[in-house]
């Protein structure tokens, strides 16, 4: 299935509160997680998306 | 339910109707535009960010907010959605279109009267404000335009439902054995609900802060305004709610290639939502004093009722999207999601709102739950939770509804899809991080309604990150969301100017995947739900309201300037006090 440009901009939204919330979720098993950590963690998963696009994106020609 | 389709355009078929409607979209995008630049400038002062108004003007901006947008945008974009589905569900028009504008005129003149009342607080030499906030109950005190234009408002809404039920009516004459149709059904039950908590506060403006603004009377029994507000204060959210609920029922499982999973569900959800939409309201007054504890139980016992019609939409309406994204081919256990039409920015918009809904429900049965109440009450996650719920659940669906709406009555396409869709993610993201920002800082006992929501020589404290990041968070989720209006007024605006075209949208509706056939008769017997909403109405409100009377200083206060149970009480305390003291005094010497 191909990664349509509409697909990764709600992947995008959906990553914000995921990313907002994940120190709380972290403080649940007692690890502190600071906020540069929070934000490396959503350059890394945007990183990824920009990835998967071009690999699977709309026009891409691996896509299945 | 009745279907319209391709070729065969609303506009075209009802242009009368289509002209009422386009009317109440207009006045509902103006106030959607100035109640959000409003709250652009409120998210910016109260996190000190940006200051461009005095402090003491932050409450005029803040009642300006909260009615342009809670009370104006809300009710006249349902307004214009009532009157589409009431015309094409029945598929015939209003029974006179004089009649439709009479109300859309009453409803304009009262809105203008208010927000000039409101605005008037800008210029203190007028003589004239209204900085009573979204909650216009005593003790603050407006000028008498503002209620007098409240309540020409409300009885427009009167009107308009009386418009629907006319034409129900009509229908009805020559459909005598049919079952009514889902959306008309579901427009019927919610003005029912309308006018039963309505009455509350028609009585609180006409007989008590319409004549004491005037200065006819004295004074007013303020735990009296109170009530009577949050009689009609908590189902406003219903009102708000029910036809974002019509948009998912009816629109969005065809948005997402298929049909409503069940009609009678449907019809059960909003039958619930009238029974228990009213005896709620005292849920808001957990911390108020002369309302005894059994009626505020009572009213969270049916507020957490509340939540089996929500939790019944959740999974009809997933049911239905579900079903959508496999006939677009759409397999497995997730992947269907896939599937969905996500470019749409009235599905993805439209989704979007009713995911964020999820957690509004979830921190509104923190609010609703007496005990855990008393941790957030009056706090800024109060406005967090409605942000999710009225701010987002209902404004966000209504602009998604719009990108399908709007081109079907004005016979125009849609300017652009991708900005649309750009929009409602900018309202989403932005609305994450305004409301989480305003969950967790409430957490920390920031309170909500005030300019300076800090306090000499103390610090707030969370358990995690800090107060200065939660304070950013909602300076930029308040200009994300700004934006995200500014893009959406843009869109339609041009949307509105373009060619017209033969075929705007596809505004064919399917029919359920099991319909109205599948349900008991007794579901259309709308007087005897009255009938049973206010029997629940008068089980919930009779005796603390006599009980308010009573102890209050009658209905009008009586010059008492807080209610007689707590004088009463700190009598007491006093009382005790003294005795101690003096028996103290006496062991002493």
């Amino acid at each position: 299935m191909k990664l349509t440009k509409a697909q990764a901009l709600v992947l995008i939204a959906i990553s914000v509160p995921v990313a907002i919330e994940l120190r709380t979720v972290a403080g649940f098993f007692n690890v502190e997680l600071p906020l540069i950590a929070v934000a490396v963690i959503e350059f890394l998963f945007l990183a990824l998306l920009f990835v998967l696009y071009g690999l699977y994106g709309e026009g891409s020609e691996s896509a299945a | 339910m009745a279907t319209a389709s391709g070729g065969d355009e609303f506009v075209d078929k009802f242009p009368d109707e289509a002209a009422i409607i386009k009317a109440s979209f207009l006045i509902a995008f103006v106030s959607l535009g100035i109640g959000a630049f409003f709250g652009l400038i409120q998210a910016l002062h109260r996190t000190n960010v940006f200051r461009v108004i005095d402090s003491a003007d932050y409450y005029t901006v803040l009642t300006g907010h909260g009615v342009l947008l809670a009370i104006v945008f809300t009710i006249f974009f349902l307004c214009g959605v009532f009157h589409w589905a009431v015309a094409r569900s029945l598929d015939r028009p209003a029974e006179s279109a004089l009649f439709s504008w009479a109300w859309v005129g009453l409803m304009t003149t009262g809105a203008v009267l208010a927000t000039v009342a409101i605005l008037g607080g800008f210029v203190p030499n007028l003589g004239m404000s209204a900085d009573v906030l979204f909650t216009f109950y005593a003790p603050l005190q407006a000028h008498p335009i503002f209620y007098i234009g409240l309540a020409m408002f409300i009885v427009g809404t009167w009107l308009a439902g009386a418009d629907w039920f006319l034409s129900y009516r009509a229908w009805r004459q020559e459909h005598p054995d049919e079952r009514i149709p889902l959306q008309t059904f579901m427009v019927l039950t919610t003005m029912i609900m309308w006018y039963i908590s309505t009455l509350g506060v028609a009585v609180s403006v006409v007989f008590f802060l319409i004549p004491w603004s005037l200065g006819l009377i004295e004074s007013v029994n303020p735990l009296l305004t109170r009530t009577l507000f949050w009689y009609f204060g908590h189902p406003i959210v219903y009102f708000w709610l029910m036809p974002a609920y019509l948009l998912w029922y009816t629109v969005l499982p065809k948005l997402a290639g298929g049909r409503l999973f069940s009609d009678p569900l449907a019809r059960v959800v909003f039958v619930l939502f009238l029974l228990l939409s009213t005896p709620v309201g005292i849920h808001h007054q957990y911390l108020d004093p002369g309302i005894a504890e059994g009626f505020k139980f009572i009213a969270m016992t049916n507020t957490m009722f509340l939540l089996l019609p929500s939790l019944l939409t959740a999974f009809t309406v997933v049911a239905s999207v579900e079903h959508g994204a496999r006939q677009r081919g759409g397999e497995g256990y997730l992947r269907w999601l896939g599937a969905l039409p996500w470019r749409d920015p009235a599905f993805t918009g439209m989704a979007l709102a009713g995911a964020m809904f999820a957690a509004g429900g979830f921190s509104g049965m923190i609010n609703a739950g007496m005990n855990i109440n008393y941790l957030i009450h009056n706090t800024l996650w109060v406005p967090g939770h409605f942000h999710l719920t009225v701010g987002t659940a209902v404004a966000l669906t209504m602009m998604a509804g719009s990108y399908w709406l709007v081109p079907q009555v004005t016979g125009r396409k849609l300017y652009s899809r991708p900005i649309g869709l750009l929009q409602v993610i900018m309202w989403f993201v932005g609305m994450v991080f305004m409301s989480n920002a305003m969950h967790r800082a409430g957490l920390a006992g920031i309170p909500r309604r005030t300019a300076e929501p800090q306090y000499q020589n103390f610090e707030f404290l969370t358990p995690i990150g800090s107060i200065f990041e939660l304070r950013v968070q909602i300076a930029l989720g308040g200009t994300l969301l700004f934006l995200s209006v500014v893009l959406f007024l843009f869109n339609i605006l041009l949307t509105s100017l373009g060619e017209e075209s033969d075929r705007p949208v596809d505004s064919y509706l399917p029919e359920p995947l099991s319909g109205p056939e599948g349900s008991p008769r007794i579901l259309d017997n709308l007087t005897m739900w009255t009938g049973i909403a206010a029997v629940l109405v008068v089980l919930a409100y009779t005796l603390p309201l006599a009980g308010i009377i009573q102890n209050g200083g009658g209905l009008f206060g009586g010059g008492l300037p807080v209610p007689a149970t707590v004088s009463a009480g700190v009598d007491l305390v006093l009382t005790t006090v003294t005795s101690a003291f003096n028996t103290l005094w006496g062991v002493v010497a």
